[in-house]
């Protein structure tokens, strides 16, 4: 990123090869929308461009992507409304293809767990993605958010009970 | 230790992170607890089953294709943005000069501390004229700031005076035009892609609307270009339809362009 921020903009090629995959896990997640996702990835990118002077070396690259991201999905929502979440392709989570009975069942259950997911008040979901999903420590969800890592271990823990109770509010069979 | 102190911990004693003490005074607590020998539980199968959840795959070829085709839109239009412009060439020649720049500025803290010391003395239900008077000027002084800013060689005093103009509560026609302008004829491509930012405030006045789209073709930048069917679609209502039509068939405008006015349709049900 120092390189592109020192004017040579075509390495940004090789930033978005090496991080577009874990940011459209993040925004698909978010936003349950796939098109919504491609999208908002792009948009990030662009962002970087535009804002590249503001990249600071003594933080994490990902830190500062997240951020951006972050408020381009904020942007998003101001734009086109909060997200109704209609999931667009519960194939990924679960198939519908005939197969062994246990399989089905878990498959099931995934669609309910994601169901549950989408259910969740958007700073609860985004906490869980950004732990479970993308791996991240409690210290760097804490860069990304702006608050210390004692906090985000709270408000992580305070989410996954609500998952947990959301999970099972959803009817079985879904 | 309480059972409240146990959940912020649950996934460092899940994971066996947590020092050896601490650890050690869980597990104490674990052993006369069972509504925490639950919850433990609890968490540990919905963390497994949330990690068993497929990732989503990414059309890597795709997007690829797609941000490199606005990425050297963007090059292009620095690239452009370095040569002088006919517009710019042809800006007008009275410029604002750094001491008219500084008398703005005096100006403003002069009104300032006057605003100041009325609203603290005079009674806040009293309509006082003097007041209004001195907010019309501090109003009026910030727009010239703003266009004064607008004017300015530096790209990124013209990103200020963008900024500015954001800040002004009821910005006058003048100012609205002159970000019209901008986004006309400036030659750096972020000082056009703010303008288009800004000038979403203003989408509800036909005059703005009518200018974007106006403008659209004479862009040559494409990442300009795609901000600009941004707005028509959020803003041109029921008009967005035939621009966004006309645009998706215009060949000679680039094919990044042309896919998100065709995304565009899509979303206004065409």
């Amino acid at each position: 990123m120092r390189a592109v921020r020192e004017g040579d903009l075509a390495r940004m090629g090789v930033l978005f090869e090496r991080h577009h995959r874990p940011l459209f896990e993040f925004l698909y997640r978010m936003t349950g929308d796939r098109g919504a996702a491609e999208d908002l990835v792009q948009d990030v990118f662009v962002r970087m461009l535009r804002y590249r002077a503001t990249y600071r070396d003594d933080g994490r690259f990902e830190t500062w992507m997240f951020r951006i991201a972050r408020n381009v999905r904020a942007d998003h929502y101001r734009k086109h409304g909060a997200a109704v979440y209609v999931p667009d392709d519960d194939m990924d989570w679960a198939s519908s293809e005939p197969g062994p009975g246990h399989l089905l069942e878990r498959a099931r259950e995934m669609a309910r767990l994601k169901r549950a997911l989408q259910a969740l008040r958007e700073d609860r979901r985004e906490l869980i993605v950004m732990v479970r999903y993308q791996g991240m420590s409690h210290e760097q969800v804490g860069a990304v958010l702006g608050v210390d890592a004692g906090t985000v271990k709270v408000r992580f823990h305070r989410a996954l009970k609500e998952l947990r109770d959301a999970f099972s509010r959803v009817p079985e069979g879904e | 230790m309480q059972c409240d102190d146990l959940g912020p911990e649950m996934l460092e004693y899940l994971a066996g992170t947590l020092p050896d003490d601490r650890l050690a005074e869980i597990r104490a607590h674990l052993a006369q607890c069972q509504a925490c020998r639950d919850d433990v539980d609890a968490t540990a199968e919905l963390w497994n089953e949330l990690g068993a959840a497929p990732a989503p795959r990414a059309e890597s070829a795709r997007m690829r294709a797609r941000f490199d085709a606005a990425l050297q839109g963007y090059i292009d239009g620095q690239a452009e943005s370095r040569v002088v412009s006919f517009a710019a060439a042809h800006r007008p020649a009275v410029r604002w000069q750094p001491w008219m720049q500084l008398s703005g500025a005096a100006a403003l803290l002069v009104i300032g501390v006057g605003l100041g010391r009325f609203v603290t003395v005079a009674p806040p239900a009293q309509a006082n004229p003097e007041i209004a008077l001195l907010r019309e000027e501090l109003r009026d002084t910030r727009q010239m700031v703003t266009l004064s800013l607008l004017q300015q060689q530096s790209a990124s005093e013209r990103l200020k005076g963008i900024t500015t103009s954001s800040q002004l509560e009821r910005p006058s026609t003048e100012v609205v035009s002159a970000l019209l302008d901008t986004l006309r004829h400036d030659p750096n491509v972020n000082v056009r892609l703010a303008s288009v930012d800004a000038l979403r405030r203003f989408s509800g006045r036909d005059a703005v609307r009518k200018g974007v789209v106006e403008a659209l073709p004479q862009q040559e930048s494409p990442l300009v270009q795609i901000a600009m069917v941004d707005f028509i679609l959020e803003a041109a209502g029921p008009d967005a339809k035939s621009v966004l039509q006309r645009l998706a068939e215009d060949m000679m405008l680039n094919q990044a362009v042309r896919a998100r006015a065709e995304r565009g349709l899509k979303q206004v049900g065409l």
